[in-house]
């Protein structure tokens, strides 16, 4: 092929380098992981309602209840949210005996609606930048913990061996992968679009809660894919608490109840969706508009 | 994983472009030139390819001095998906700007540069596919046509199928044997321009199921072609033709092909539009923005002189499930619509009718799953 036209190679809109550069950034991202940390980890003797407040209080603490004030910021929160995809990723801080299960008795998500009560809803004024920042914040997490459940997947079906070879030897397996895969890349796109958006133009954001959406819709199916096939591949093991894709599945279902009902639920996110294509010239005009990056709010 | 879809920014100029593209369109359709309806593979207009060209449209990428214009991938990229969106009839053009010029722009002589690319450029001339024969479908590497050195050419022996528009194109490059297969099966392969108005050729029709008649199949009895028209180097012929998969497989084409429909139904629930429909309006957005910001992002990285095909192949695959999930949902709006209009009945009967090639074109869902596990280290 010829020399492309352009000399000047074309940037990502967001860094590709994961480490942190300036003091300030190491800050920020510190206050922002300590956030998610927070969020899941148990903080003794705090109730739900108490830890809820805290953790709305940080995030208007981190100026997410208004635009990220300056660009400077705003290079800091995509920073940051590398973090907490990395942390999310390893799942480290997170036991789900005390988040899923009370005692012996497990805590079904009807038996304690409290741990999945709407910290912001979305329809409360003032509250809609917050309730922006939370709702990235779980994409970022969910992205990640199904990378790593796929990542132990694809680890487990190279180890494991019936029927005389290993399972990834299997085309059925593959495929099956495959499309989880898929999945997985599909919400981290979107998810991408989404925190370029706040990253760039802040939490008031015209196109910030579509995005939002959106991203609430594809993020919810790909959970069910990539679960599926996760435990499907894994069999047995995968469904024990000795072993580590529980954590990543677990918090997946968790963080999608938690998403959805930020977004006011998942049902509304595609009907808002729908309403904007209905009041606009379409689907595709739509799409082209709000997947067009606008002027800095600055 | 090993899949990376940075997000990118259309550039300015890209936009710009859109606009203009979208005037033309308009244009075009105030003026009664087409209808909309069928897409990339079906919808054959040579006067509207070479409205296309005049504006500078086809082999926008391309140097100058072969006829091209410069651009980017992300402009050709916005055109692209505009005139996909509005089922425009690109097919005559298609194939020869995506994949035939870039094929002879990186392989072909100066020679074959000069005479096909500016011909290309200006819509003037159409190339077809020469790849799968009777027996060899997904299994490319195991094609039979032959191709016998001869002094002064090549004598080509055998039969191709499925070549779509070839009773009225111009040219195929088409991809025989030309030595043995060799352990990895991949050696020993060629391709060549052949030129299909010759008169030399059997071009026999075969009507699809849709009743339409878009393939073909080509027989070759001992024809003669020159030196020439050999592309690249003899026996390099797989690697030609998988080395720029990521232009044919990450593009508009492969998510964009039930909007139709789509728009069909959103025009008909204006003035009704029930919960369940404003549900799967909404659905089929999410998901289509995910896949174009893929799409933008495997455009720039190809403008950046890489070649991610593994990328392009994930894109392919989850677009056609995407597009066929489609229909079905679209298919179940029928009811909540107050009045169907022809335009969605219509929109409906060709989707529907045309679905199971979206999966099959330019790399079955098996290939190209099989493709991505590779990717994941499972092969």
């Amino acid at each position: 092929m010829m020399k492309p036209s352009s000399a000047q190679p074309l940037q990502p809109v967001l860094s590709a380098d994961p480490v942190v550069q300036d003091a300030a950034g190491r800050a920020f991202a510190d206050l922002a992981a300590g956030w998610f940390r927070s969020e899941t980890s148990p903080s003794a003797g705090a109730t739900h309602q108490q830890r809820r407040q805290t953790l709305l209080q940080a995030v208007i603490d981190l100026g997410f209840a208004d635009a990220l004030p300056s660009p400077e910021a705003r290079e800091a929160w995509a920073d940051a949210a590398v973090i907490v995809r990395a942390q999310a990723r390893a799942a480290a801080p997170i036991d789900m005996a005390v988040l899923l299960v009370t005692g012996d008795r497990p805590a079904s998500i009807a038996q304690d609606p409290e741990l999945y009560e709407c910290p912001a809803s979305i329809d409360e004024p003032g509250n809609a930048n917050a309730a922006s920042a939370l709702a990235l914040g779980r994409c970022l997490q969910i992205c990640a913990a199904m990378e790593a459940a796929l990542d132990l997947s694809l680890q487990y079906v190279q180890d494991r061996k019936q029927f005389g070879r290993p399972l990834a030897k299997f085309q059925v397996i593959q495929h099956s992968l495959a499309i989880a895969a898929e999945e997985v890349a599909a919400s981290a796109a979107l998810t991408d679009l989404a925190l370029a958006c706040m990253a760039r133009e802040g939490c008031t954001s015209a196109r910030l809660p579509a995005l939002l959406d959106a991203a609430a819709v594809v993020l919810g199916h790909a959970i069910d894919v990539v679960c599926d096939a996760s435990h499907q591949v894994h069999g047995a093991i995968g469904f024990t608490r000795e072993y580590a894709l529980h954590r990543h599945s677990l918090n997946l279902l968790r963080w999608r109840d938690h998403l959805h009902l930020l977004r006011g639920g998942e049902l509304r996110c595609a009907e808002r969706l729908g309403d904007a294509a209905l009041q606009a010239q379409g689907v595709w005009r739509t799409v082209t508009v709000l997947m067009k990056s606008g002027d800095s709010h600055d | 994983m090993n899949f990376r879809f940075p997000v990118f920014d259309l550039p300015a100029e890209a936009e710009a472009l859109r606009i203009e593209v979208r005037e033309f369109i308009a244009g075009e359709q105030r003026a009664g030139l087409w209808r909309r309806g069928g897409d990339f593979a079906t919808h054959y207009d040579p006067a509207f390819s070479q409205r296309l060209g005049a504006r500078g449209w086809l082999g926008m990428t391309w140097p100058r001095q072969y006829g091209g214009h410069e651009r980017s991938m992300l402009e050709r990229l916005v055109l692209s998906e505009e005139l996909i969106a509005a089922n425009a009839p690109i097919a005559a053009h298609w194939i020869a700007d995506r994949q035939s010029g870039p094929l002879l722009l990186r392989y072909g002589s100066e020679a074959q540069r000069r005479e096909f690319l500016p011909r290309i450029a200006r819509g003037e001339i159409f190339f077809s596919i020469g790849m799968s024969e009777p027996d060899s479908g997904s299994d490319l590497a195991s094609v039979r046509t032959r191709a016998t050195k001869v002094d002064g050419g090549w004598r080509i022996n055998g039969q191709k199928v499925w070549t779509t528009f070839a009773h009225l194109n111009h040219y195929a490059i088409v991809l025989a044997r030309t030595g043995d297969a060799g352990e990895s099966r991949h050696e020993g392969l060629s391709q060549f321009i052949v030129d299909l108005k010759a008169g030399d050729l059997k071009v026999r029709p075969i009507v699809n199921m849709a009743g339409q008649r878009e393939f073909n199949e080509v027989i070759f009895t001992d024809n003669l072609v020159p030196d020439e028209r050999l592309v690249g180097e003899p026996g390099n012929g797989w690697r030609q033709v998988t080395s720029e998969l990521a232009y044919e497989r990450s593009g508009p084409e492969r998510y964009l092909s039930c909007i139709r429909l789509v728009e069909a139904t959103l025009q008909c629930a204006r003035s009704n539009p029930t919960p369940r429909i404003r549900e799967a309006l909404g659905r089929m957005s999410a998901k289509l923005m995910a896949l174009r910001s893929m799409s933008i992002s495997v455009a720039a990285l190809l403008q950046n002189g890489e070649m991610p095909n593994l990328e392009a192949a994930l894109i392919k695959d989850l677009g056609n499930a995407f597009e066929r999930e489609q229909i079905g949902v679209f298919r179940g709006l029928r009811t909540e619509l107050d009045q169907p209009s022809a335009e969605y009945l219509a929109a409906l009967a060709e989707t529907t009718l045309y679905a199971p090639s979206w999966t099959l074109r330019g790399g079955t869902r098996e290939i190209l799953r099989g493709i991505v596990a590779r990717g994941l280290g499972l092969r």
